[in-house]
């Protein structure tokens, strides 16, 4: 596991919330120390998209116990930066669209939505 | 002035820094090239680099473009930030070690947004394909 995810990881609170086997929320909080801070930016720091994307893929992992990769970002919007020490609820709804696994996800702070993605998860490891 | 450091460019710093040198820009285009070491955050036990990096290679490659493109009209490199992602699609494995080129080009750069299409390859073969949403900060706008 990367030191990303493993910093990811690290930083959740409380316990998985599902209503289903398809839908899960959990939240997070990504204090100062968290590594991917470190860097962006020196002074100003952001949590990058990147990690937000991460997080929705390795939380849909716990809740199925399936290995997932990201197979595509369909749309993600960023709308407001998240700071370290803010909570932060991701909530996310799987369904099958065409043949293709989608997660439908949204984070929040302060019950304001700051992000929203529709991801393509697919099972097993990213071709070599 | 090429290839120059990317480092010089963009305000990202270890270890979130992905680009390593800006190639060549040519006509709202660039090339950037990243060589992601073991030790990366985004690299496993086996080196292999986290999917979703793709996504911050095509981001931060355009923002090394836009900073040498301030330096060249002599204003210190601008801030942006990442806003939107369409139709990102991953289609192969970045490890440690490995020559990465991301390529981009600028699509739409109105209101102080920029619309970028990205591909990230290794020699002939493409990682992953995008486009992506930035939004300039403009430094002489007022306030704090």
């Amino acid at each position: 596991m990367s030191a990303l995810r493993e910093g990811i990881d690290a930083s959740k609170l409380g316990d998985l919330a599902g209503t289903g086997t398809e839908t899960g929320a959990r939240r997070y909080r990504f204090g100062p120390g968290f590594i991917g801070f470190s860097g962006h930016f020196p002074g100003n720091p952001i949590l990058p998209a990147i990690v937000q994307i991460r997080a929705v893929v390795s939380l849909a992992e716990a809740e199925s116990g399936k290995t997932l990769r990201l197979a595509a970002v369909r749309s993600a919007k960023f709308l407001t930066p998240i700071r370290p020490d803010e909570d932060v609820w991701i909530r996310y709804r799987r369904r099958v669209d065409s043949g293709m696994d989608i997660c439908d996800a949204t984070l929040s702070v302060a019950e304001k939505t700051v992000a929203a993605f529709q991801l393509e998860l697919a099972e097993g490891e990213t071709p070599r | 002035m090429l290839p120059i450091s990317a480092e010089r460019l963009i305000p990202h710093r270890a270890p979130m820094r992905l680009v390593d040198t800006l190639v060549s820009v040519t006509d709202g285009c660039a090339v950037a090239e990243s060589v992601l070491p073991r030790s990366a955050m985004m690299a496993d036990g086996e080196g292999k680099i986290d999917e979703v990096a793709c996504m911050e290679l095509i981001a931060q490659s355009y923002a090394a473009f836009r900073g040498y493109m301030d330096r060249m009209n002599g204003k210190p490199p601008g801030e942006g930030f990442l806003v939107g992602v369409r139709n990102l699609e991953i289609t192969g494995t970045a490890y440690a070690g490995d020559r990465l080129l991301t390529s981009i080009r600028t699509v739409a750069a109105v209101g102080g947004f920029a619309v970028v299409e990205g591909a990230v390859t290794r020699g002939d073969e493409t990682l992953a394909t995008g486009t992506l949403t930035l939004w300039l900060v403009d430094p002489d706008a007022g306030g704090g």
